[in-house]
């Protein structure tokens, strides 16, 4: 016990004399979680975090990591987090980088594990599809399997079993980031005589290609940040293929798992960018400027609205506390649902403080723009990385082991299974 | 205190499980429930000789000399178990507010006999709105010679009609002070009610120039009772939070075993859904249990806002579960003899001692640095 808590010190000691050297809080400007791109500081410094072994420091030394177990880890993130420095966690809250390293193959991975850490490559995902949303097995998107003479002759085994390369062709829908994104995570159909779970292939696709034809999409919020996107022959190498062939379902559980879990752990705040009374939880500060802190109604309204904030918290450190005993926790799977809620709520809550107000838009009525704004983005949780109901079943069963949805469609022949309505808007020309 | 291992902690807990599971099973309860005391002594004195009634009384008075966190965890059990009996009054509410005083001859004087059994007590505090505040307070003291004496009612005072000793609330020229009074005192009327949670005893009493001891206090009464109320407050959440689990526990069982259109109802949608929400309640209030003991056991500064936001969230949590279990049992659970209703009645209790949630989301607020 004293022994662990010696070397903790130690660590943080080096962790804070690391950033007391290199970080620079001017050098790194974030401009909030609405942009998908990192500018060259941004990169710069990732790049210096990454060689510092800080990123990953739960993964191995051969990548980039040190080995550590989670209490070790999160003393290296407390001390980042304190000094408001990005890049550290990544071992858990990078999902492109941590499905990678599970998933790619050994000449992809070099390639692209370390680009991911670093920041240098743009990514979005291209799951959900005008025929496939919850039911993301559903996908119709198509890859086949190509080989050119080059392949034949080199005789690997992948490359015989896969050919060189993959076309794609389909479309995606809902996806964030596709426009600027260099590669996209990619579900497409292998095997349509298997049964839907199993013909399914997971790819790194390249974007920046032609045949890859991204098409904004005006959100609830007047953003634009998710994406139609069609694949007309688009080229993905044998290379880029995660997991086995028809195993992409697989892969797909361990991608989700991660984007399930960050998304617990928060979402983007108010837009407007006037600040906000700071240290203060921002209901209060919120009641407190309204004028409206001694309402008893509102008050009991504030206090739930930030009971359920901090409860998620006590649940979330409880479960990391099971985790570094090795006991696994089903908390960890609640955070989602528990974070839609809280948003919602927030939501909610704002807009009671506010009032008629709340009728408002512009940057001349910044309260009231974050309030509707955080009413209308606390869906991209309860629907986004799968909504609240599918939330519900996976605790359902996998938590508390109550019996499966049926599935009619689950040991038929994708081929044969039936596809109904496709949403209104999503046109294919 | 003395420092307990987390090793420690757990088989305190495990002490208090396995004895519940062999003397508090459903069929005990509904026995002793019924029962003009609501308690039954032979258990009351192996709790006894296994230091849980002593569990917060230090080890020179005969007790185990643990803190809030152990408390909390036991408190789980004996929830769970819908243990009848006046834990919480006497070992809980009682020995905390004789450790927070500190008048040490009113502590050699009861907490041994608390500790092993031999003496029941409890504190009377409540007034007629059934707030456990000053306001509430409608009991006088008065003191002619240096002898005092009480005068007054108290109301929904918990195993007031089965206590021995009362730790009586009063005003005093000087402010409030704490009394000792024999339950046997002449002026003394105890006044048993008919309570709604037949595993709970209720009584109010009135006091009509009776002769009590004051006991003295290292500091202003008041403090002293606010500090033994939040110890009763982390132990009624650890009792929430563990019956909680056991309901929703013993429901998704049910839900996996009842058919209804060839299919075990756990598999419908609404059923399912239900237990999702409810699981999630019942790890927040487990979570918030236990992060209060934590707080009040360091004396953390946020110590009172994570009370009060456990005392909120489990009383909360316990009475959805409660409340939820019945209707996705169905009729079942609608019978006398299902235990669902046993906890439903726990619940709506609990909801209402030390404080509603709606009374400490007031004060959590008020913690979170924003009064009103
Ligand atoms: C802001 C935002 C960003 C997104 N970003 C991306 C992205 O980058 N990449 C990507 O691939 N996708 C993205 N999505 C898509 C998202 O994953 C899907 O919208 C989501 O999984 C739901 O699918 P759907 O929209 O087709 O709704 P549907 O699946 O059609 O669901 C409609 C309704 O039916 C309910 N329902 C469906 N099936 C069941 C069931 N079995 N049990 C109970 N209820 C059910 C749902 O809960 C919902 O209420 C994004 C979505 C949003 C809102």
């Amino acid at each position: 016990m004293s022994e662990t808590r010696q070397a903790g010190d130690a660590l943080r000691e080096e962790v804070r004399a690391w950033l007391a050297e290199n970080w620079d809080p001017k050098l790194y400007k974030s401009r909030g979680g609405a942009d998908w791109t990192s500018t060259p500081e941004q990169r710069a410094w990732l790049a210096k975090v990454v060689e510092a072994r800080w990123a990953v420091p739960r993964w191995s030394a051969e990548w980039f990591g040190r080995g550590l177990d989670d209490a070790e880890a999160r003393i290296i993130e407390r001390e980042f987090a304190r000094v408001g420095a990005p890049g550290a966690g990544q071992d858990r809250s990078n999902l492109w980088a941590n499905t990678a390293l599970a998933h790619a193959t050994p000449p992809f991975k070099a390639k692209i594990v370390p680009a991911l850490l670093r920041g240098e490559v743009a990514m979005c995902l291209l799951y959900s599809e005008p025929g496939a949303g919850s039911d993301l097995a559903g996908v119709r998107t198509r890859a086949d399997a190509h080989s050119d003479q080059r392949g034949d002759q080199r005789g690997d085994q992948r490359g015989d079993q896969r050919g060189d390369h993959f076309v794609v062709n389909g479309q995606k829908v809902w996806t964030s980031g596709a426009a600027t994104a260099d590669y996209g995570m990619l579900i497409a159909r292998t095997d349509w005589d298997a049964p839907k779970h199993k013909g399914i292939s997971f790819f790194f696709c390249p974007m920046k290609q032609k045949g890859v034809d991204v098409r904004p999409l005006r959100q609830i919020t007047n953003e634009s940040h998710f994406n139609e996107v069609f694949l007309t022959d688009v080229i993905v190498p044998a290379e880029n293929l995660l997991g086995p062939l028809n195993g992409g379902w697989g892969v797909l559980q361990t991608a989700l798992a991660y984007e399930r879990s960050v998304m617990g752990e928060g979402a983007r705040g108010p837009r407007s960018g006037v600040a906000e009374s700071e240290g203060e939880e921002p209901l209060i500060a919120l009641a407190r400027e309204a004028g409206r802190l001694s309402d008893p109604v509102l008050r009991q309204e504030i206090a739930k609205a930030i009971a359920h904030k901090k409860l998620n918290a006590l649940n979330t450190a409880r479960a990391k506390a099971d985790l570094a005993q090795g006991t696994s926790s089903s908390i960890m799977s609640l955070g989602k649902l528990a974070m839609s809620r809280i948003l919602h709520e927030e939501a909610r809550v704002r807009t009671l403080i506010l009032g008629a107000q709340s009728m408002l838009e512009g940057q001349a009525y910044p309260r009231a723009e974050d309030a509707n704004f955080l009413a209308l983005n606390a869906y991209f949780t309860s629907i986004g990385g799968g909504t609240d109901q599918i939330q519900r079943n996976i605790i359902g069963e996998r938590v508390l082991g109550l019996p499966k949805e049926p599935e009619v469609d689950r040991d038929v022949p994708f081929r044969a299974v039936r596809s109904g309505a496709t949403p209104k808007g999503t046109k294919k020309d | 205190m003395a420092t307990i291992t987390v090793e420690e902690r757990e088989a305190i807990r495990d002490t208090a499980r396995r004895l519940l599971a062999d003397r508090s099973t459903e069929a005990d309860v509904r026995r002793t429930m019924e029962s003009e005391s609501g308690y039954d002594p032979a258990l009351w004195r192996q709790l006894g000789e296994l230091g849980l009634l002593g569990l917060i009384v230090d080890e020179a008075h005969g007790g185990a000399g643990a803190g809030a966190m152990e408390l909390e965890a036991v408190m789980e059990e004996m929830g769970a178990a819908l243990l009848c009996g006046p834990f919480l009054s006497s070992s809980v509410l009682a020995a905390s507010l004789l450790n927070a005083l500190g008048d040490r001859g009113a502590q050699d004087r009861l907490l041994p006999s608390l500790a092993d059994g031999s003496k029941i007590a409890t504190v009377a505090i409540t007034g007629p709105q059934g707030t456990w505040t000053q306001d509430g307070v409608a009991i006088t003291a008065q003191e002619k010679r240096g002898a005092w004496t009480l005068d007054g009612p108290a109301f929904f005072v918990a195993h007031g009609q089965i206590a021995n000793v009362l730790l009586v609330v009063a005003r005093t020229d000087d402010g409030f002070a704490v009394f000792e009074v024999e339950a046997k005192a002449a002026g003394m009327h105890i006044d048993p009610l008919p309570t709604f949670d037949h595993t709970l005893r209720l009584a109010n009493i009135s006091l009509n120039n009776v002769a009590a001891c004051k006991l003295n206090s290292t500091r202003p009464a008041w403090d002293a009772i606010e500090d033994a109320l939040d110890v009763a407050r982390v132990a009624l959440a650890g009792e929430q939070a563990g019956a909680g689990a056991k309901v929703l526990a013993f429901t998704v069982d049910y839900t996996k075993n009842r058919f209804q259109f060839g299919r075990a109802i756990g598999g419908f949608q609404a059923i399912k859904h239900m237990a999702a929400d409810l699981l999630l309640e019942s790890e927040s209030a487990n979570s918030a249990a236990r992060y209060a003991a934590r707080a009040l056991a360091e004396s953390a500064p946020d110590a009172k806002a994570a009370i009060s936001l456990a005392a909120f969230a489990c009383a909360d949590a316990f009475s959805t579960i409660t409340a939820t279990a019945i209707q996705m049992h169905g009729g079942i659970a609608f019978t006398w003899a299902h235990p669902a209703h046993l906890y439903l009645r726990r619940a709506r209790a609990d909801a209402q001692l030390f404080g509603t949630s709606n009374f400490h989301r007031e004060r959590y607020l008020t913690e979170l640095g924003a009064p009103a």
